[in-house]
């Protein structure tokens, strides 16, 4: 079979192009969602865990969060995808709400750690500076130290949302119509297999290499004011 | 705290309404006319998806790695029914409380083996060896071996002694999943298919060798030539014959529905 035979078998034929098109749309939401949770809550839970750690109170907080890291990075995201639709909404049928959560959950994990490492780097000095001139331990964190750090771990939080893009495909297992659950579907159906994978991986590389470039122009951005 | 202990039971009471909704509005399919509009559970390019997705629409089908992810999907009321082969359908049911397979078969298939587009001599020979099977009854013993109450496990297939393997080794995909076509017996992949390849091999002077693999990788291993044959309980579509050969049918199956009783 020709190229184009082969392109229009796979893409223009009963309008499997939509499958692709469909997959797209899922993928970047549940990456943009899950993303948001991630960010929302990593950065809480660094904060316990810093707090915890150069202050010694929020205990309890801190024992809770570490559980959770523990439980989150300890357990493969395939079976923690199942077991949110499986298990926990075993009555309902929501596929892309359990993604939502499951990816949500598995990425805040990874942040607070990423994140928590960027606080600890923060050289102690510059919260003795800012608890001097008066400021509350909370204005401290959210002026001072969080800016500095976020600046840190910015390349780190983009290798993050990186892996998050890609490991959204694994939502077959849910029967959730992501990227890689079209081009398995036009495989099924073409039995045309290199086709569609290839075609597949190249929106994942435009994708990735897209987010890429905002990190880094935000990156340039932040360190503005260092010349 | 007591608002919040309010907001918990609020949270769990809804939870628990919802959950006995999705039970009380469980639909009831009694035959194939019943399907239009349902949502289908099936296996992703199997049969069943491919048949369901042309009569019932896209939208209708819910497609998942594995049978068993379908059956249990199936439970929980994500589906309302799931289309899968006789005989797997058979275990499932059998292993799963409150399931039941419709009397009215769903369709009727021809299982064939795959074979690359670049290798007709060998789906020639695959033919000849299959006519022959057919012809001495060899191909019914083996089918009779596992399938049917009466006849089951009392035809074992064994290859005779002394038989030439000079032409090599002939290396079958499968996805041994498939109960009782390919299936682990302990360490060794038993079932239809694969007695079939081995008289196959038998006949033709190969070595069998068998490999398994994902359902979906299998075509592509065939045409890329890390396997030589695809055996895997394979039904001949017009899209699939664009990119992967095909021997004449060796056995036919059913397509039947699993419904919650």
């Amino acid at each position: 079979m020709s190229f184009t035979e082969r392109f229009s078998l796979n893409f223009i034929e009963s309008n499997r192009y939509r499958y692709i098109t469909a997959g797209i749309k899922n993928t970047l939401l549940i990456t943009v969602v899950a993303a948001a949770i991630g960010i929302l809550l990593g950065f809480l839970i660094a904060i316990i865990r810093s707090t915890h750690e150069k202050t010694g109170k929020l205990k309890l907080l801190d024992l809770i969060c570490r559980l959770y890291l523990t439980v989150i990075r300890g357990t493969p995201t395939t079976v923690q995808l199942m077991i949110v639709y499986f298990v926990i909404f075993s009555s309902v049928d929501r596929p892309l709400l359990s993604a939502f959560i499951a990816f949500g959950l598995n990425s805040a994990a990874y942040v607070a750690e990423i994140v928590r490492s960027g606080i600890m780097s923060i050289d102690p000095g510059q919260m003795e500076a800012g608890r001097s001139l008066g400021l509350s331990y909370r204005a401290t964190m959210a002026y001072i130290i969080i800016p500095q750090a976020f600046k840190n771990v910015l390349p780190a939080l983009a290798n993050e949302f990186i892996v998050l893009l890609k490991e959204t495909s694994i939502c077959m297992a849910i029967s959730l119509r992501d990227l890689t659950y079209g081009t398995s579907l036009i495989s099924s159906q073409t039995y045309d297999y290199m086709f569609p994978l290839l075609l597949g991986a190249a929106i994942y590389l435009f994708f990735v290499m897209l987010l890429t470039w905002l990190f880094g122009k935000m990156e340039r951005r932040l360190r503005q004011n260092e010349r | 705290m007591k608002t919040m202990k309010k907001a918990a039971a609020m949270i769990l009471g809804a939870a628990m309404a919802m959950s006995m909704a999705a039970g009380a509005f469980a639909s009831e399919i009694a035959s194939v006319d019943d399907l239009e509009g349902k949502t289908i559970g099936v296996q992703m390019g199997t049969t069943g998806d491919i048949y369901a997705t042309d009569a019932y629409g896209d939208e209708n089908v819910k497609r998942f790695d594995k049978g068993a992810q379908a059956v249990m999907a199936l439970q929980q009321g994500k589906v309302d029914c799931v289309i899968i082969d006789l005989e797997p359908a058979k275990k499932f049911v059998e292993a799963n409380e409150g399931l039941k397979i419709l009397d009215e078969d769903f369709a009727l298939e021809e299982y064939a083996i795959a074979v690359s587009k670049d290798r007709p001599e060998l789906t020639e020979a695959i033919n000849g060896a299959l006519d022959q099977m057919k012809a001495d009854g060899v191909l019914d013993d083996i089918i009779k071996n596992y399938i049917g109450d009466d006849t089951k496990g009392k035809f074992p297939y064994e290859s005779a002694e002394n038989i030439d393997r000079s032409n090599g080794t002939l290396i079958m995909a499968t996805n041994a999943a498939f109960e009782p076509y390919e299936y682990y017996d302990g360490e060794k992949i038993v079932g239809i298919d694969a007695d079939m390849a081995q008289a196959v091999c038998d006949l033709l002077g190969y070595e069998l060798q068998i490999s398994d693999m994902e359902f979906r990788s299998i075509i592509n291993a065939v045409q890329t030539g890390k396997a030589d044959i695809g055996v895997a309980g394979m039904t001949v579509t017009e899209d699939r014959l664009k990119n992967i050969d095909f021997t004449d049918p060796y056995t036919t199956a059913r397509q039947v529905i699993i419904v919650k009783e």
